[in-house]
């Protein structure tokens, strides 16, 4: 009888997998370590029969890198000598008694079963755990699950078919463990010993001022924005108005030209129009307008809705999230891909749902006939689906945060499930004095997935008379006003993270730490957003924008959908740098543009040249060496012009 | 030779609405090689003489300039016949705020319009209705400052886009306007009546590409706090 160890990433996928193939597993106590236990029950593997099989898991990386002991002490060495001062790789010291635990495990089994999340992440701790197992056992057979939830049906599969731990992934996660460790450590030494003197320090301690190859990009993106606030300069400019009453309807046409920032030219314009006395119309279209349904859910794209629906920061929507998914609910909540799998049976999600009356009418109604395969988005991480709900749960059994993580996970799925609404369109176009005007209106016929997903707006605008084109009239009112530009905003949490997903730093996972640990270093303050100038379009938005949208067609868009209701922006947060982040960001730009830490483009291709191992095109030494001579330039010149890093935190910001 | 030379470029210069002051062309010609082929002597003085300030360079018959009450505010429109030649002493982009035209700028001085250097600022949403007003590359309407070879100057508006009229052009380009109708005092240029013959004025144009951020930061800053 072949005997199986089996290691998941933690606790409780470890109970919840065992469960599921032993029953009710026997649980082992482990020495040392209260939270680990070892599951024992019998098994019959397709690959291997009848096995007698030992669950058991790790929490996270067992192993630590660290510079070798003679640098380990800040002034042991120059910072420049810690892009290649030998690294150590060991046991960390809280994880001790889990590789113990393999270790000994390791002895009485002949074959080693990994099943961490299938991620980077995950590839790499299973190399750790085979590492740890074969230099115990040597003649242990290494086997791996690949597994995206933990239903029942799904995790037997995944034990029936086992598959190889994937190297590249592993090799990548180990490449970026290391020029993390390097970076790291270089320019916190470097920018903490040169910038010490002139922070203040909070009582004994001495302030650390880390440095982050994703946090600098992240903090870059809020001192961006938070200086183009502060510099940012209100402009007057001047628009045209028509008002024309038909059937009892009084209609508003707006100009074209959106407005326009020279008084002198508007006024001619205006006039022009008032002495052409007609208006005539050139264009009447009444066509079909749809607004799509959402894409399947991604991590980026639950993060963003998160902190912007759910009144919770990204990081706590994903703790949510996780907890959702090791408890069985919903699939693994860490995935790129937005298209499901045609094989899917997704009538099968869709029925669990039925019984929930909030939203199993919807369901049902999906199960009638009304169902649609959900739209494909253009990702696909070939690891795991888009975030489904895998079983349903009662409210009742739920707290707070995760009643509504879940609840938007579900409507999300049945909205992919649904139909695209369906509207008329109407559009008219006149021409009053040489210039053009416009209105749109919408007509909503059919809500379909917008009566299961309230996140999105779509509404009829007043009904629109009749028109017919060559239709001459005399407006009942053309009149001239004025506004002001105003300032954007501070950067929100869901822009951040758009932001950073755009420019290619963090990946979907890391994300929400990257934020987090901006904020735990007094980089920006987080606030809630709604103080101050920044709550939309009180007048019109700033300048392009109005033009913007006057110009280019509304496509599906209804006008009342772009006009941006306060009431769901409720608990969104705004990052403001501190004095030390602007400082911080402005002396690596004064230092240099083109390679300036504060930037997305070194950590962007680094994101890159991680995918270029994972799919085998580089290896994990050219990746790092490459790496680490395009960051050595930077460091060198910063340590050059070190002085113009410390003239702006003398100064402080400009003005604060 | 001489003369026929002078007689032959005239006639070549007048056909394009140009006519040139005595003196530039006299120097223009004692400037060429002997045997330099006639045709191209030709161009070169069209290309010369469009890179000269025409309040020295040209003549100014009475339909090649603006008439003289052009300015006045209380004519409410005149059509001016022309061909008048004028060239291009300043412009601006009325469509986007100066502002937004600072950014832009200084987005440039940053090589962010380089490839591999952009960085994403803003991020399209469907709902939210966007974020912060992108930087759009505007398609104007501009405002330009033009002036006749009597040195008279009048503003001018180019309200249906018109080839050639950007905020890229150089400044002292030649225009030659034809059937214009001049509102208020400022002409409205439209794309059947306006001839770019292009050239420019080094100095003006390097003077005025140099100072622009500068002066579209004083500009806003002053429309700002005068307020609305």
């Amino acid at each position: 009888m072949a005997r199986i160890l089996c290691v998941a990433e933690k606790p409780s996928i470890a109970k919840a997998v065992a469960n599921h193939l032993g029953g009710q597993a026997r649980a082992e106590n482990v020495r040392g370590i209260q939270w680990v236990k070892n599951y024992k029950f019998d098994y019959n593997f397709q690959r291997w029969g009848q096995s007698s099989v030992t669950f058991t898991c790790v929490a996270g990386h067992i192993q630590a890198s660290d510079f070798h002991e003679r640098y380990r002490k800040w002034h042991s060495c120059q910072p420049s000598d810690l892009f290649e001062a030998p690294i150590v790789v060991h046991v960390a010291e809280d994880k001790k008694a889990v590789a113990t635990n393999i270790e000994a495990q390791a002895r009485y089994n002949n074959i080693l079963f990994i099943w961490t999340d299938c991620d980077r992440e995950g590839e790499h701790i299973g190399t750790e755990i085979r590492d740890i197992a074969l230099k115990a056992n040597p003649r242990m057979q290494v086997w791996r699950a690949r597994f995206s939830n933990i239903e029942r049906a799904h995790i037997i599969q995944a034990a029936q078919t086992p598959i190889q731990l994937d190297e590249a992934q592993g090799n990548a996660v180990a490449a970026r463990i290391e020029l993390d460790l390097r970076l790291g450590a270089a320019f916190t030494r470097m920018q903490t010993l040169a910038l010490q003197s002139m922070i203040p320090q909070q009582g004994e301690q001495k302030k650390v001022i880390s440095y982050g190859s994703c946090q600098f990009p992240t903090l870059g993106f809020v001192v961006d924005r938070y200086l183009r606030v502060r510099n940012f300069v209100p402009e007057p400019f001047w628009y045209i108005r028509v008002s024309h009453e038909k059937d009892g309807i009084a209609v508003k046409f707006n100009w074209k030209r959106g407005h326009l920032f020279d008084r002198m030219t508007v006024i001619i314009i205006f006039e022009r129009c008032l002495l052409s006395k007609q208006a005539k119309v050139t264009k009447m279209q009444k066509k079909p307008t749809k607004k799509w349904k959402p894409l399947p859910l991604t991590t980026v794209e639950l993060q963003k809705m998160g902190s912007r629906f759910l009144r919770m920061t990204s990081q706590e929507v994903m703790k949510v999230a996780e907890e959702l998914y090791t408890k069985g609910w919903i699939s693994y909540p860490r995935t790129e891909t937005d298209q499901f799998d045609k094989d899917m049976d997704l009538r099968k999600i869709i029925e669990k749902q039925e019984q929930d009356n909030r939203w199993g009418n919807f369901a049902t109604g999906l199960m009638n006939g009304g169902f649609n395969q959900p739209r494909n988005g253009r990702n696909n991480d070939k690891a795991h689906p888009p975030i489904h709900p895998v079983n349903y749960v009662n409210p009742s059994q739920l707290n707070d945060n995760e009643k509504r993580v879940y609840k938007f996970v579900v409507r999300r799925f049945l909205a992919c499930c649904s139909e695209d609404a369906v509207g008329e369109a109407t559009d008219v176009e006149i021409d009053y004095g040489g210039e053009t005007f416009n209105v749109h209106g919408l007509t909503v016929i059919a809500r379909n997935y917008l009566d299961v997903y309230p996140w999105d707006r779509w509404e009829s605008s007043q009904n629109l008379p009749q028109y017919t084109v060559g239709e001459a009239f005399e407006p009942t009112e053309a009149t001239m006003h004025d506004g002001k530009t105003t300032a954007p905003g501070y950067l929100t949490e869901p822009e951040l993270i758009a932001l950073m997903d755009a420019n290619g730093i963090g990946t979907d996972a890391t994300m929400a730490e990257h934020i987090a640990k901006i904020k735990e270093r007094e980089y920006v303050i987080a606030r809630p957003k709604g103080g101050g100038a920044g709550n939309g379009g009180v007048t019109e938005r700033g300048g392009g924008r109005g033009r913007g949208r006057g110009r280019g067609g509304r496509g599906g868009r209804g006008g009342a959908a772009a006009q941006n209701g306060g009431g769901g922006t409720g608990g969104v947060q705004e990052f403001i740098p501190t004095t030390l982040g602007v400082a911080l960001i402005e002396g690596y730009d004064n230092v240099g543009f083109e390679t300036s830490l504060s930037k997305p483009f070194l950590r962007k291709e680094m994101e890159v040249q991680m995918k270029a191992i994972c799919e085998g095109r580089s290896t994990r030494n050219d990746v790092v060496q490459q790496n680490l001579e395009q960051y050595r330039a930077v460091f060198n010149r910063t340590q050059q012009q070190i002085n113009v890093l410390k003239d702006v935190s003398r100064a402080g910001p400009k003005s604060c | 030779m001489a003369n026929n030379l002078v007689a032959e470029l005239t006639q070549h210069l007048n056909s394009r609405h140009l006519y040139p002051a005595a003196a530039w062309l006299q120097s223009f010609v004692s400037s060429t090689r002997p045997n330099t082929p006639l045709p191209a002597l030709k161009q070169t003085a069209l290309f010369r003489l469009l890179a000269t300030d025409i309040t020295t360079s040209l003549q100014a018959p009475a339909n090649t300039i603006f008439p003289h009450d052009i300015l006045n505010p209380r004519t409410q429109s005149c059509v001016v016949a022309g061909p008048v030649v004028c060239q291009v002493l300043d412009m601006e982009d009325i469509g986007l705020s100066r502002w937004a035209q600072v950014e832009q700028i200084e987005a440039k001085e940053r090589g962010e319009m380089t490839k591999g250097r952009e960085v994403v600022r803003v991020v399209e949403d469907d709902n939210e209705g966007g974020t912060v007003a992108p930087a759009v590359t505007s398609r104007g309407p501009f405002k330009l400052l033009l002036q006749d070879a009597k040195g008279a100057k009048l503003y001018a508006v180019d309200l249906r886009g018109i080839d050639g009229i950007n905020t890229a052009m150089a400044m002292g380009a030649k225009l030659l306007l034809r059937d214009t109708d001049v509102r208020r005092g400022v002409a409205m240029l439209e794309p059947a009546n306006v001839q770019v013959l292009g050239g420019k004025i080094d100095a003006l144009d390097k003077a005025w590409k140099e100072g622009r951020k500068q002066r579209l930061m004083n500009a806003a800053k002053m429309t700002g706090e005068a307020g609305v």
